[in-house]
């Protein structure tokens, strides 16, 4: 790879030779500047947390990226981040009860190679991220049957209504390789494909998509080299090859676009930005879907009170959510009512958390708590949105010390802290989360305390009677059948549910920083696929 | 020495201008770790003003990223990295020499088994080493300091057997033995009183080292658990603050003098003690 960037350089000096040709030649010159932007080269800054680039394994969100750039889903999530708008599929039905979903493939629709996108590809596509077992199966949970009645038409049927199934395929990883060419490679998408599937090598150095770029390279901890997809079904995408290069810091990422060494960075934190004067550099903050809490482990080993539900009201009303928006991101991230993302369904009108010193310190007297408590506060050593974890846990140490607890702060790595949570639960915690699609379902999913949920088991709920909520499970089926006008309302009922139970306590909704260079044109961040590259252009 | 007399005249021999400045340097930390509470500043711990504020009156270090006063975070953390360096340095010397000492003086297998276990010890980078223990055992500043020691006990062992090994084929521990000395007195009165010195001499030097070293975990994670006020952890906090360079400054100062300090109190007390060094 160390023929990467200088290859960047050779073709901006070989440019000026180019264009004196053209002129020489007597072309016009006002194709000049047209042909410079067709051969543009997008660099990005970015802290790459790539696990695999095969769409049915890879779960993070540079894979949302590059995924949704070289290969195209049934649908795709509209800029406004709510309407589902055609991709692959050119129109779709959907039955009353919201059980079966037929789509119409785009007669035009090609892979990279020129083979047609066929209803047999979109069918194995699917049945394959269902049965390696990776991490984003769990988006095929609910889908009991995919059909292809003719080439054309694919036609999904769920166990139980779905109203987010669409949002579901719109998510990148729900992507529709061509099966011909994967198949050749090693890959498998019947039953036993987790253990027979041999094709993650091979999606690391290459894709099997439709999308406007192909993978032209990728070197773990250096680079992905994306490239235009020279027979891109639809209008070619403006720039001629997209680089994201590997930077950990903020700071390298600032500096980077400062000396045009870079054209986008998304990871720069709010103290970082503020501190950017240079005229070149566009500063965007943006509200984003990501979201910072606390979590409290309602039935955690070795704790010195009983953390019932008025103990767990009184943490959550002691937090100064103003004061740790304003410690963690500047002031640049939103107050979050409930642990689905502000503008995700059922999250308008919610009441916003506030501090209340006065009642937090009244309920804990009522609960017997007198006199100063200790309480473990195991949490990830991250920065993660802007945030870092080590502030963040002072300011809540600060904020919890003035009702009378104690956090003895711990700082681990992520898989030790994984470990602690799942065996013996930690008492006070700090975690984050980002939309795996657009939908509140999987929020309710993993955050509803309901039996057998991800933090059900995590805040060890079992030994915690009063932070089970056995309402969840009847109010999700109720939400995910609820007609389109229906659906705000039903995940606001569960979000009132999840709010009261009080075991996830969100403190802040980051903003996204997109910062970019002057000249780069179609920056937007995207609730399922990040940062939407086609739509970005060079000036 | 001598010369050094006629140099000065009226200051003793070993107080060359080195040794005055890390003396002063020293005494200065001590001191301040020793009397950090006294001095009137904002509680180390408490947010005191607004974040990230430049170096100004109220606050003549600035403020850190949660608003605390990086002056008194740094006073404060002398007591926590001079306790650090004062309890790594007198175990690994504790445990070192007399493993030195014993295995100097038994000598066979014992002086074997001890020696080949400092050789496997110090095949490992110490920072490596220090690592290696800190993240098995977990962050925080007790687990800090078992991992310097691991690291650190070696060369004293070392050094230690080196002395003993010289000291115990002298005339006078012969004349002791012919006079009917046990092992342990010959140990303890006749050649330990004249070990002590090489050690003393690198135990002032490793000081600075051992400051540094403790300050690398905390920089990386491994030390001091927020918000204690340590100084590598201080310049881990300022380095994510890139335009706010008075949070590092504080600590990174501190860290520059206490170690410059040390050295050069431990090479004067090396020219003062250590007949051997020629000046």
């Amino acid at each position: 790879m160390l023929d990467t960037i200088p290859a960047r350089r050779h073709s901006r000096r070989a440019r000026p030779f180019a264009l004196a040709l053209v002129a020489l030649i007597g072309l016009s010159p006002a194709l000049a500047p047209r042909a410079q932007a067709a051969e543009a080269t997008l660099v990005i800054a970015r802290d790459m947390d790539i696990t695999s680039l095969d769409p049915a394994r890879a779960f993070c969100d540079t894979c949302q990226i590059v995924l949704s750039a070289t290969y195209e889903r049934l649908v795709d999530l509209g800029p406004d981040n709510r309407t589902i708008v055609p991709l692959l599929a050119e129109s779709w039905e959907v039955n009353a009860d919201q059980t079966v979903f037929t789509f119409k493939l785009d007669e035009r629709a090609r892979f990279a190679d020129g083979g047609q996108v066929t209803s047999a590809d979109v069918a194995w596509s699917l049945e394959r991220l269902k049965h390696l077992k990776g991490n984003p199966s769990f988006l095929m949970d609910g889908v009991a049957a995919v059909e292809t009645p003719d080439a054309r038409t694919v036609v999904i049927r769920t166990t139980a209504p779905n109203s987010e199934l669409l949002g579901i395929l719109a998510a990148p990883y729900a992507a529709v390789v061509n099966r011909a060419v994967a198949e050749a490679n090693g890959a498998k998408a019947g039953e036993g494909a987790d253990a027979a599937d041999q094709a993650d090598g091979w999606f690391l150095a290459n894709s099997a998509g439709s999308g406007p770029f192909t993978l032209a390279a990728y070197a773990p901890d250096d680079e992905v080299r994306l490239a235009r997809n020279a027979g891109y079904w639809r209008d070619a995408a403006p720039v001629a090859q997209v680089v994201i290069k590997q930077v950990k810091d903020s700071v390298t990422q600032a500096q980077m676009l400062q000396s045009g060494a870079a054209d986008i960075a998304m990871q720069i934190d709010a103290d970082t930005a503020a501190g950017v004067t240079d005229p070149n550099v566009v500063i965007e903050p943006t509200a984003s879907f990501n979201f910072v809490y606390v979590a409290l482990g309602a039935g955690a080993d070795g704790m010195p009170i009983s953390m019932t539900r008025p103990v767990r009201e009184a943490i959550g009303l002691a937090l100064d959510y103003e004061g740790i928006i304003d410690l963690t991101v500047a002031g640049k991230g939103r107050r979050i009512a409930a642990p689905i993302p502000n503008g995700f369904p059922g999250t308008e009108g919610l009441p916003l958390p506030a501090r209340d010193l006065d009642r937090a310190k009244a309920l804990l007297a009522e609960a017997g708590i007198g006199g100063r408590v200790t309480l473990e506060a195991v949490y990830p050593s991250v920065n993660i949105y802007g945030v870092d974890f080590d502030i963040l846990m002072q300011k809540v140490q600060q904020d919890l010390g003035d009702v009378g607890l104690d956090l003895a702060l711990q700082p681990v790595t992520f898989p030790v802290w994984r470990e602690r949570i799942t065996a013996t639960g930690i008492p006070v915690t700090a975690v984050y989360y980002a939309p795996d699609y657009f939908g509140s379902g999987q929020y309710v999913q993993f955050f509803g305390t309901q039996e057998g949920s991800p933090w059900y088991k995590r805040s060890h709920v079992a030994k915690a009677p009063d932070a089970v909520n056995p309402r969840i499970p009847d109010l999700l089926a109720a939400a995910l059948a609820a007609p389109a006008e229906k659906v705000d309302e039903a995940f606001a009922a569960i979000a009132r549910e999840m709010i009261a139970d009080r075991i996830i306590l969100p403190v802040v909704s980051p903003d996204l920083t997109l910062a970019y260079r002057k000249g780069v044109k179609g920056v937007r961040y995207s609730a399922c696929c990040n940062l939407p590259l086609a739509e970005i252009s060079v000036e | 020495m001598a010369e050094a007399v006629r140099i000065r005249p009226g200051l003793p021999g070993w107080l060359t201008p080195p040794v005055a400045v890390g003396l002063a340097v020293v005494a200065f930390w001590v001191a301040a770790a020793l009397t950090a509470d006294l001095w009137g500043l904002a509680d180390p711990l408490r947010m005191v003003a607004r974040r990230l504020q430049p170096p100004s009156g109220a606050h003549w270090l600035g403020t850190d990223a949660l608003g605390r006063d990086v002056l008194s975070r740094t006073l404060h953390g002398a007591r926590i990295s001079l306790t650090i360096a004062a309890v790594v340095v007198a175990a690994a010397v504790s445990l070192g020499a007399a493993l030195g000492a014993i295995a100097g003086f038994v000598g066979g297998w014992v002086d074997g088994l001890v020696m080949r276990l400092v050789d496997v010890t110090l095949a490992f980078p110490p920072v490596l080493l220090a690592m290696a223990v800190a993240a098995t055992l977990g962050p925080g500043l007790e687990n800090a300091v078992v991992a310097l020691v691991a690291v650190w006990w070696p060369v004293y062992a070392r050094l230690m057997r080196a002395q003993v090994l010289e000291v115990r084929t002298r005339e006078h521990v012969e004349a002791a033995i012919a006079c009917g000395a046990g092992p342990m007195r010959l140990l303890t009165r006749h050649i330990l009183p004249l070990c002590w010195t090489p050690v003393l001499i690198n135990a002032t030097m490793d000081v600075g080292q051992v400051i540094l070293l403790a300050a690398a975990l905390s920089f990386i994670g491994l030390g001091a658990t927020p918000p204690t006020p340590e100084w590598g952890a201080m310049i881990s906090e300022g380095a994510t603050q890139f335009y706010s360079w008075w949070i590092a400054f504080g600590p990174g100062f501190a860290i520059l003098t206490v170690v410059l300090g040390f050295n050069f109190l431990g090479d004067g007390l090396r020219d003062f003690l250590d007949t051997r060094s020629a000046r």
